[in-house]
């Protein structure tokens, strides 16, 4: 029995007894019982009524209470729609920018990877001390599986590519060779057709493959039969044994899968352990063993071998991230400075309500201070406005939800999809608890303070005071004061994050990266080794395509090389100076090797510096000669003349390996704009024919245009050859700053509505302490004090609390932009300039804001005031 | 439902019943009947209780812990709930009892500036 039915058991007894006695007592003062006990029911009341409004204190009595508050609060919002108006739109601004960046959030930080116990994935590489992150070796995968412990699994993935064939328009199609077991450990089951066997892996099998969900909808209209189909790439043709979910997705885009069993019928040369492809190994933890664990095994598995193989593993280790941060990627510095950002302009967008709250309930006072007279009690009354609170933020999170939805729209589009590694960003069920929870926090801290405020009135004093003109008391005014405050110290902690952001990207864009990017295309041909399998036809390609291109109309000139500058990766490798004695492994220089053709340099605008360039007469019959860059020439040949010298490429050291140096070329920024420039060295196409290659055009023509008529004269070469990977330089440099830029532009904008809000949350105060002082106002101008003194009294306390507000904010944005370092570049996180110029800002919008109700005071007129009661 | 057309007494205003129940269980543990028999006594029967609205104040009391009950023997020897103030009562009725005292004292204020501009 519950205390519920207890205590309401006795009640009829308990009643009965009570008339029974008010009967007997009426008795003995002389009544007849009849009348007696008339006189006592008629005093007793309703005995019904009783019952049932006693039966109710034991309800579930909030529940009433709560439908009640909320009853109330909507009223409330109907009595003051211009309050609500401002109050509904400003949390909208707040809770909508929120939603947006969350939903971005949760898609590349939290969404669950599509993978089984993704948390138990680990993605390893090798890694040394001078080059940094490496592909694995396959044998050394081979023997790490093998040895290790740690991992219940393992699988390498490497990353292929293929040129379609056989169709109207060959394309690029971009793939992964994978362990056989791959798919089963990660957890990924093909949504039709098979997975691979484990004969598949190894080296001889039959070419097979599986298919993306998205290759499976855009190549053969999703239709189940084509499974067992053929598909032709480089020219052999592959099996379709089945078809991936919709939901896999890898660190890179892909579209097809092969085994690893196809990749090693074809390329023995993953057989050297030297040989460090385009692979990672993923490996899923044992139960029970821990990343650091796993780690200990590993250095040590790798130190065992870097003794037993030191020609190709000396000075490697393994590096290990788990697979969530291989997603990632460097976005999430950039992703949780935003969503700091757009958490500090909801809390300003919470203290401006909070003021109007304040104003509002400046208001009712009275109302409040009868209520509590007559027994309502605080924790009530400020239920009661933490209802209203609640209408508000729901009706602020539904039109901020709206305006996401815009938001994230404009978003996906303009947001890098390396910023967001490749996810989808949209609304969905956790962003909908999110800012289900953000409704419920924003509510608290907005309507908390002046809700528990408005009940601290003094019962006595509110009550005396007639309507209308009780004042503030300084204790609100100290609340508005405070949050005001607060809202200046947030805005210039955003101001200054935008402002340190918007110098890095101008220092950026002011880099000289050595090469020039107005009217310069770009494109990638990828030559299959099965119909180029010899030098001679790999030059003799290139040759016809540079001349088919050069022919084009408005082409300026044209060139081939095996990288462009911020295209991503290039290739590395030890070179070895003519009279340099024996080094250890890991001593000799490693610069970035360049495959080019003559016009390569004019065609990017990178300077010569000393000797000359390439010419049609460095070929295959002419000694060999290589172009070196500045820093290599500085670094290496310190006080002399490089031209002339002689290195080798690897350690050969055969006489014919000797290659003279013709030139020397001005540093690019290969690596991205903020990275300082690397070694670099320049051959001959002609004396090292290189298949991978990239097709630079400089031209009056556009790119569209351009690529179409580069493409028809590829294709007249060789009617199955793809182009991929266009861009314009500009494109290139324009992505490689793409997300600071992005970061740079949402932080202006969401500081910029700091800004706005704060100056508005300045404004209402001012403004209300003029209204508040309106008769006071008058009773000096009647008395005779200077308008204009009136007018610096009010500014003045404008400036008071600005001043406040920019000295906390200054200390805490001195903290805070330590988080963004990382994102700068050429500017420290405390420069003092930035700081200043944002603290003047502030400082001048603080005392706008402030000017015109200040304005307003110096109008009052005296006798307007003072009949104002 | 109050009774008889008596000009002179006065309907209680809600939650000042609570006050003067927790009042008369200072003096010791009763029944209802004799609460309500107290507080007529009290206010010289001046304050009009219709007795039957006591029992949901006596249980919001319950509900609040400042009041307990237990089962008794009244003084004519029948069985009857007894209502007992409990330490958070106590508590309250200082509490209380300054509340209601700041009330009224800031009622009789707001009252005599309107009796001297009337008779001025």
């Amino acid at each position: 029995m519950n205390r519920r039915e207890r205590m309401l058991q006795g009640l009829d007894e308990d009643i009965r007894g009570h008339i029974e006695t008010e009967t007997q007592d009426n008795i003995a003062r002389g009544m007849a019982p009849d009348e007696a006990r008339r006189a006592a029911m008629l005093k007793f009341g309703n005995v019904m009524q009783v019952t049932e409004d006693t039966r109710e204190v034991w309800s579930l009595i909030w529940l009433e209470q709560l439908l009640q508050d909320l009853r109330y609060g909507l009223r409330m919002i109907w009595k003051f729609p211009g309050f609500t108006l401002v109050a509904v739109l400003t949390l909208a601004l707040g809770i909508g920018a929120n939603t947006a960046i969350f939903s971005v959030v949760y898609a590349v930080l939290l969404r669950p990877l599509p993978y089984r116990d993704a948390s138990r994935l680990v993605v390893m590489n090798e890694t040394t001390p001078r080059v940094g992150t490496l592909s694995v070796s396959y044998l050394n995968f081979l023997d790490w599986r093998k040895q290790s412990t740690a991992f219940a699994q393992m699988a390498t993935v490497h990353q292929v590519g293929f040129n379609l064939t056989g169709v109207a328009r060959p394309e690029v199609i971009r793939g992964l060779a994978v362990s056989p077991e791959f798919l089963a450990m990660v957890g990924v089951e093909p949504l039709t057709g098979r997975d691979f066997t484990a004969q598949e892996g190894n080296a001889g099998t039959e070419p097979v493959l599986i298919l993306s969900y998205e290759m499976w909808q855009s190549h053969f209209g999703s239709d189940p039969s084509a499974v067992g189909k053929t598909m032709s790439l480089d020219g052999r043709p592959f099996t379709i044994v089945g078809v991936l979910p919709a939901r896999f997705r890898w660190l890179d885009k892909m579209d097809v899968i092969e085994p690893l069993g196809v990749l090693l019928t074809n390329n023995a040369g993953v057989m050297e352990r030297g040989n460090r492809g385009e692979s990672i190994v993923v490996g899923r933890l044992a139960p029970g063993i821990g990343l650091a664990q796993a780690r200990a095994e590993m250095d040590g598995i790798a130190a065992r071998l870097a003794k037993e193989y030191p020609a190709a593993d000396e000075g490697y280790g393994v590096e290990y991230k788990p697979i969530r941060d291989s997603f990632v990627g460097d976005s999430r510095p950039a992703i949780l400075i935003l969503f700091g950002a757009v958490l500090f302009v909801l809390l300003i967008a919470c203290a401006n309500v909070a003021n109007l709250f304040l104003a509002r309930g400046a208001g009712r006072t009275r109302e409040i201070a009868l209520r509590l007279a007559f027994g309502a009690s605080r924790g009530r009354i400020v239920r009661q406005m933490l209802a209203e609170s609640l209408i508000l933020a729901i009706l602020g999170g539904t039109l901020g939800l709206a305006f996401a939805e815009g938001g994230i729209h404009a978003m996906a589009r303009w947001i890098p999809s390396n910023m967001l590694s490749g996810t989808e960003v949209n609304l969905n069920g956790a962003v909908f608890a999110f800012v289900a929870a953000l409704v419920i926090v924003a509510a608290f801290v907005f309507g908390l303070a002046p809700a528990v405020h408005s009940t601290k009135t003094d019962v006595q004093s509110d009550l005396k005071e007639s309507g209308r003109t009780s004042s503030a008391s300084a204790a609100q005014k100290r609340l508005g004061g405070a949050l005001v405050v607060a809202e200046i110290s947030l805005a210039l902690i955003l101001l200054t994050g935008a402002g340190l952001m918007m110098q890095s990207l101008y220092r950026l864009r002011a880099v000289d990266p050595g090469f020039r990017t107005a009217r310069v295309l770009t494109m990638s041909l990828s030559l299959p080794e099965k119909q180029y399998s010899n030098d001679p036809a790999i030059v003799n390609f290139w040759q016809r395509a540079l001349d088919g291109v050069r022919a084009l109309p408005g082409v300026e000139s044209a060139a081939v090389g095996t990288a462009v500058p911020l295209g991503g990766e290039h290739w590395r490798t030890d070179v070895v100076l003519e009279g340099m004695g024996e080094l250890r492994p890991g001593d000799y220089p490693h610069p970035d090797m360049h495959i080019v053709s003559s016009d390569y340099w004019t065609t990017l605008g990178i300077s010569l510096v000393r000797g000359r360039w390439f010419t049609a007469a460095d070929d295959e019959k002419a000694p060999k000669v290589g172009i070196i860059n500045a820093l290599m020439a500085r670094r290496l040949f310190a006080g002399s003349d490089p031209v002339g010298k002689r290195f080798m490429v690897g350690h050969r050291a055969k006489e014919e390996d000797w290659i003279t140096i013709v030139g020397v070329a001005g540093d690019t920024k290969l690596y991205g704009l903020e990275n300082p420039a690397r070694l670099e060295v320049y051959l001959p196409f002609r004396q090292a024919p290189f298949g991978d290659m990239n097709v630079i055009v400089k031209s009056s023509v556009g790119p569209a245009a351009l690529t179409s008529a580069v493409r028809a004269v590829v294709n007249a070469i060789d009617k199955d050859q793809p182009i991929a990977e266009t861009a314009t330089m500009e494109q290139l440099v324009s992505d490689s700053v793409a997300t600071r830029r992005v970061t740079l532009v949402l932080l202006g904008l969401f500081s910029g509505l700091a800004l706005l809000l704060a100056a508005i949350g300045i404004y209402g105060v001012i403004s209300y302490a003029v209204a508040q002082r309106t008769q006071e106002i008058g009773i000096r101008v009647a008395l005779g004090a200077q308008r204009s003194s009136l007018m610096s009294m009010i500014l003045k306390q404008g400036l008071r609390t600005a001043l406040l507000g920019i000295g906390i904010g200054l200390v805490a944005a001195l903290g805070l932009t330590q988080l963004m370092k990382s994102l700068l570049f050429g500017i420290g996180a405390t420069d003092p300039l930035t700081f200043i110029s944002v603290a003047a800002t502030l400082l001048f919008v603080a005392l706008a804001a402030s000017y015109l109700p200040a304005r307003r005071a110096m109008r009052v007129d005296p006798l307007v005031a003072l009949k104002y009661e | 439902m109050s009774t008889k057309g008596d000009n002179e007494r006065i309907e209680l205003l809600q939650g000042t019943l609570d006050l003067l129940i927790l009042r008369t269980l200072r003096l010791g543990p009763t029944h209802g009947h004799a609460i309500a028999k107290a507080i007529e006594f009290s206010s010289d029967s001046v304050l009009q209780v219709e007795q039957g609205s006591l029992y949901p104040a006596l249980h919001r009391l319950i509900k609040r812990a400042w009041i307990s009950v237990e089962d008794g023997t009244s003084e004519n020897n029948r069985r009857a709930k007894f209502y007992r103030l409990t330490a958070k009562g106590k508590r309250q009725l200082v509490v209380e009892t300054s509340k209601w005292n700041r009330l009224a004292g800031a009622i009789a204020q707001v009252l005599r500036p309107a009796r001297q501009e009337s008779e001025s």
